[in-house]
């Protein structure tokens, strides 16, 4: 699913490199600086296709306990959070189009703070929807404002 | 209650029977002067449009500024006409709206906050204006809008103060704060609480009180400076023309003869004693009157404000901590500011300043409030644990990259453009203040961990102790970006429902920073620590040490 993301997001960037060849006016019949541009661009974008979804793969992982849940994510920067089951106060199950398509879906759990919502991505369907249900059950056993 | 069942949610219309709700009330018929008012400054656009139509026209242009000016006056009647509250044992309700109808309603126990406003307008009448925040990050706040100001202070004695223990008793306490610290209630009573105790209901104690002198920190801060500034361009269109309509266009103008290095100083001087006056004005706008109390109740009200007056209630059982701030400005002069860490104030509110439980004003003073709300000498006053040497050398990487890319930048310049070779002298400044800035940053530093509190912190231009109470701790992130993790470091934010939602210990030592964490919350952390050993090998790709290796 990155690596379509990625793809995806340089598809757009290849639109502007277009974009820019045709509306170039002051071109002198030059094509050297395009192909230099594109050229650069391609082999940083096949690199970056390559890479960060690997990497990004292997990063992220995520666990919940009775007591808590764990998320860990990124890739060049990265960024681990935990939180209290007894804190969630949300438990959101979203699918956007790509991951429809690959039959994923991502769980993400917010507690009361503004600052900290645990996501974790690319679950297939079915666990996703087990952790909400698990998650949801543990929540509502808990008593307490999550404040 | 016949006006009820066509607004009613049903749920919380058959929450209760019938015969024990109180009546709605509705707003201060005074605001009808407000309103209009009000209604005829949001429409001045309009306004403006239609007396320039009006000019073009010659006829019928009367007709229509009086007919946008009736829609106006109508739609602040209606506004008020249409907007009732009341306050149940359990839950305040508010109604308002004519086309699209709304009914807000908050549990009683969820109100943390309480803010009375009083703009000039409102002043001039006796009224204010009545906020209620309420647990959460909700956007949607109650606004009374407005009520007698002797009203208003009583609905927050009855919001606030009104504790029943059969309304509190099964809320669950935040963990460590005991129910039996609750307050008792004050009037068996109950419901004529609010009634009875009045202004003078329970004990104040007073905390803090303005002192004009203190205006003198107002040029010292950041803000203050900025406010100034803003004042100072909007007069700056209006005093331009009147130079040029004036003899004082003369005067300037004679500057001209002068050296220019002395145009340049008058400026200069001008110009900082123009800001200093503006900001000090801004800071008497803000601050005015300042007075912190502690009532019995267990709230801490703030009063403050010159020309709107501004009165916020902050129930201490909700407090997560204070920030100790200090500017630049008012570090050099040993001074100092102090904010509350709550829950119940919107983003909105902290902007506009609503938790502030200390103006800028002498650091002693301020120390000895902070000790005051805060019941932990050692978070406010501790030794920070420094974060070692590699946090230090991190310092001082990121405060010279810049300065040499602009020293470098600005000798390119003059090598390639021919500039003069002062640009390069220039451009080299920002080496000079590299070691100053990076040991500042490295000294200010710091974290600690209290019996109660958790204390991280940080900053140069504006340094901050956040003093945070350990159970207001909701969750953690450890944060590591490329270069963090290859030399061990991370940023270990604890996130909070409260104030800024999370605090930041930066640059801690990987290690140092889990410890802190797992101190704060061993249950929490401890399943994963235990795990996260056997993890190391599963990870080629990352070459720092695990949580808690």
């Amino acid at each position: 699913m990155w690596v379509t993301e990625s793809i995806l997001g340089e598809l757009v960037l290849l639109a502007g490199q277009v974009a820019w060849w045709i509306f170039d006016d002051t071109s002198d019949g030059s094509r050297t600086p395009h192909l230099l541009v594109g050229a650069l661009w391609l082999v940083v974008a096949v690199a970056y296709s390559a890479v960060m979804p690997q990497w990004r793969y292997r990063v992220h992982r995520w666990e919940t306990t009775p007591t808590a849940v764990y998320t860990q994510r990124g890739w060049l920067s990265q960024e681990r959070r935990i939180a209290p089951i007894s804190r969630i106060q949300t438990v959101d199950l979203s699918r956007g189009p790509l991951s429809q398509l690959f039959r994923l879906a991502s769980v993400t759990v917010t507690t009361a703070s503004a600052a900290g919502p645990l996501r974790i991505e690319g679950l297939d369907v079915e666990d996703a929807r087990r952790l909400v249900d698990e998650l949801t059950e543990a929540t509502v056993a808990e008593t307490g404002d999550a404040t | 209650m016949s006006g009820s069942a066509p607004y009613g949610d049903p749920a919380t219309a058959q929450a209760l029977p019938a015969d024990l709700h109180t009546p709605w009330r509705r707003l201060d018929p005074r605001m009808l002067l407000i309103h209009p008012v009000q209604e005829v400054i949001r429409f001045l656009p309009a306004l403006v449009g239609a007396v320039i139509v009006g000019q073009s026209q010659d006829s019928g242009g009367q007709w229509f500024e009086l007919a946008v000016l009736a829609v106006a006056v109508g739609v602040g009647v209606l506004r008020w006409a249409t907007t009732r509250f009341r306050i149940e044992a359990d839950q305040i309700e508010l109604r308002k709206g004519l086309v699209t109808k709304q009914l807000i309603a908050t549990p009683a126990d969820r109100v943390r906050t309480v803010d009375v406003t009083a703009p000039i307008f409102h002043r001039l009448l006796g009224l204010a204006r009545v906020e209620i925040g309420t647990a959460g990050t909700s956007r949607e706040r109650l606004v009374l809008d407005a009520l007698p100001l002797a009203q208003a202070r009583r609905m927050r004695e009855e919001l606030i103060h009104r504790r029943k223990v059969g309304v509190t008793g099964d809320l669950p306490a935040p963990v460590g704060a005991p129910v039996a610290d609750l307050p008792p209630p004050l009037n068996p009573a109950g419901e004529q609480v609010g009634e009875q105790v009045g202004e003078q209901g329970g004990t104040e104690t007073q905390l803090l009180r303005f002192d004009p002198r203190w205006m003198l920190f107002a040029p010292l801060t950041l803000t203050g400076v900025f406010s100034a500034l803003a004042i100072f361009s909007f007069a700056n269109q209006f005093v331009q023309r009147y130079l040029e309509r004036t003899d004082l266009g003369g005067t300037v103008d004679t500057l001209g003869q002068h050296p220019i290095w002395l145009d340049v100083a008058a400026g200069v001087v001008g110009l900082v004693v123009l800001v200093s006056a503006l900001a000090v004005i801004g800071y008497a706008l803000q601050f005015w009157g300042f007075r912190l109390t502690r009532h019995s109740g267990g709230t801490l009200h703030v009063t403050r404000g010159l020309i709107t007056t501004r009165e916020t209630s902050i129930e201490e059982r909700r407090l997560r901590g204070v920030e100790l701030g200090q500017p630049l400005g008012l570090r050099v002069a040993h001074g100092a500011r102090l904010q509350a860490i709550t829950t119940g104030l919107s983003r909105k509110e902290r902007d506009r300043g609503s938790s502030w439980l200390a103006p800028p004003a002498p650091r002693a003073v301020v120390d000895a409030v902070a000790a005051q709300v805060v019941d932990d000498r050692e978070a406010l006053t501790a030794e920070l644990t420094p974060h070692g040497p590699v946090a230090r050398r991190r310092r001082w990487t990121r405060a010279l990259w810049p300065a040499l890319l602009v020293g470098a930048a600005g000798w390119g310049l003059v090598v390639w453009l021919d500039l003069p070779i002062w640009v390069g002298l220039v451009a080299t400044l920002p080496l000079l203040t590299v070691p100053p800035l990076a040991n500042d940053r490295y000294a200010g530093l710091g974290h600690h961990l209290s019996a109660h509190h958790l204390v991280v912190q940080q900053g140069t231009f504006v340094r901050r102790r956040d003093v945070l109470a350990r159970d207001g701790v909701i969750g953690w992130r450890v944060h590591q970006s490329f270069f963090q993790r290859r030399v061990g470091l991370a940023h270990v934010l604890a996130t909070t429902a409260a104030g800024k939602q999370s605090y930041t210990a930066y640059d801690v030592p990987l290690d140092a920073g889990v410890a802190l964490a797992l101190a704060v919350d061993p249950e929490l952390l401890g399943p994963f620590l235990a795990r996260a050993s056997g993890e190391r090998e599963e990870k080629p790709l990352d070459p720092t040490p695990r949580i808690g290796a």
